[in-house]
């Protein structure tokens, strides 16, 4: 394993230097760009810290929606075959497999992944009443 | 590229204002990313003109577009919008292709629209200018427009809604870089409020095609000008209104849908009091989705932009990230949010 600083870390330290860096920017186009450089990172250190639980959460979910499977060791295969399920069930709403009474629980998957998506992406745009739960 | 373009500008001035127009020194203006606008005064005849020139590269053969877009300038100027004059268009002998238009008095800046204390004014007036504006827009005549070059427009008896919602799928699955359950299932959505809804009664508009907050100008008192005009197109009155309303045009206030500045049914009575039509919520409703929908396909286009290696910009890799934000957007206004969290 790494030493300290953790990824999370390290990212907050360089967001920091890029929001000090627009504060003394020579120009708006400049401020800017350092600005979403400081938010690009940000969303980094929150996917360090939120993506794990995320993505076994999602994985659960699409258990019960497309049927179980074991969850890979590798983070990098759990990705990778978390993008095939996703396929699989975009393939699913497509035929209409989902359009009668499994919809809700259909729904509450796409909110619940969405949500967390948000939560790393942009968690701004979460209203007071997505925050919690 | 802005530099190679700037050449092009002393060359229309003199087109369009004849062969003894002086023309001062160009200066680019901001954003854009298919052109270039340069601000620039000519002098003609003993007197100033305040001008936009603005040129597409050589090689991006725009002539259609760009004489499009003067025709619909020039007949939404004759029906009574507030928007640039158009004077000339052309191409240059190197392939550069020209829109020559008068430069309209105002501020483009929506940030500071929507928050600004000083232009709490504006705020409060803008919003039924917009309505008025956009409505003359919808009411200007098809013959105004018939000289316009290829004018897209839904099939004839065609719901201009089932219309852009298939455009949209077709370039959602050209485009995604990855599968989207819930732009999937709002497919799936729009297509059972299409089925619940009769048919359109009234026969396809102009449409403005983007019409958003970040597409005005503006100064103290309000409304100054509308603004880009290129995917002017033929459709219905909602595609503009709830265009508008599209999260990601809110800049600070996403509490208030239209633009940052009204409320939705603010906006929509406003509408329907400037044109004298009547607005389907239920079919707004479905417009707004498939707008958000559009939006998310825009946000896989930039973040191709760069990964294609296109345009190598950290920015549009940002912009990536912000479908999902639109994705929330989409399950607010389907009501899967509000579902969800009655469940707990």
């Amino acid at each position: 394993m790494q030493d300290r600083p953790t990824a999370a870390e390290l990212l907050d330290a360089l967001a920091g230097f890029f929001r000090e860096r627009a504060q003394h920017a020579r120009d708006r186009w400049e401020r800017f760009q350092f600005l979403v450089a400081a938010n690009s990172l940000a969303i980094l250190k929150r996917e360090a810290e939120l993506e794990e639980d995320a993505i076994l959460a999602e994985w659960e979910r699409l258990d019960s929606l497309l049927g179980p499977e074991p969850l890979p060791l590798r983070h990098r295969d759990r990705v990778a075959r978390l993008r095939e399920r996703n396929a699989e069930l975009c393939e699913a709403i497509r035929a209409g497999s989902f359009d009668g009474e499994r919809e809700g629980e259909l729904k509450r998957h796409l909110y619940l992944t969405v949500r967390d998506k948000v939560r790393i992406a942009s968690p701004d745009e979460l209203g007071e009443e997505e925050t919690s739960g | 590229m802005p530099e190679e373009t700037r050449r092009v500008v002393p060359i229309a001035v003199r087109r369009a204002l004849g062969a003894d127009a002086e023309c001062g020194e160009p200066r680019l203006l901001a954003g854009g990313a298919m052109h270039d606008s340069w601000a620039v005064t000519a002098r003609c005849g003993g007197r100033d003109e305040d001008l936009v020139v603005r040129v597409s590269p050589a090689g991006r053969a725009d002539h259609e577009k760009t004489q499009r877009e003067f025709v619909v300038l020039r007949a939404a100027r004759e029906h009574g919008v507030a928007c640039p004059r158009p004077i000339a268009w052309g191409v240059c002998e190197s392939g550069e292709d020209f829109l020559v238009m008068t430069r309209m008095p105002g501020d483009t800046n929506p940030r500071q629209l929507v928050a600004s204390p000083e232009y709490a004014r504006a705020r409060e007036a803008i919003v039924p200018q917009l309505a008025e504006n956009l409505a003359r827009i919808h009411a200007i005549p098809l013959a105004a427009i018939a000289e316009a070059p290829n004018m897209r427009a839904p099939a004839p008896g065609e719901d201009p809604l089932v219309a852009l919602r298939r455009q949209t799928e077709a370039e959602y699955r050209q485009l995604m870089l990855d599968p989207h359950p819930a732009i999937e299932w709002a497919f799936r959505w729009l297509d059972r409020q299409l089925a619940a809804m009769p048919a359109p009664k009234s026969d396809p508009c102009v449409v403005h095609g983007d019409f958003r907050i970040g597409n005005i100008m503006y100064d103290g008192e309000g409304l100054t000008a509308i603004l880009d005009w290129e995917g002017t197109h033929l459709g219905a009155p909602e595609e503009d209104i709830a265009w508008f309303c599209t999260r990601v045009w809110r800049f600070s206030r996403p509490d208030l849908p239209a633009g940052g500045l009204a409320s939705r049914d603010a906006w929509v009575a406003a509408y329907e009091r400037a044109s004298g039509r009547t607005v389907d919520r239920a079919r707004l409703l479905a417009w707004e989705v498939l707008q958000n929908i559009r939006w998310a396909v825009i946000t896989f286009m930039q973040a191709r932009a760069h990964l294609d290696g296109h345009t190598v910009s950290h920015e549009l890799a940002a912009i990536g990230r912000r479908t999902a934000e639109t994705e929330l957007e989409i399950l607010r206004l389907t009501g899967v949010v509000e579902e969800a969290r009655r469940a707990g």
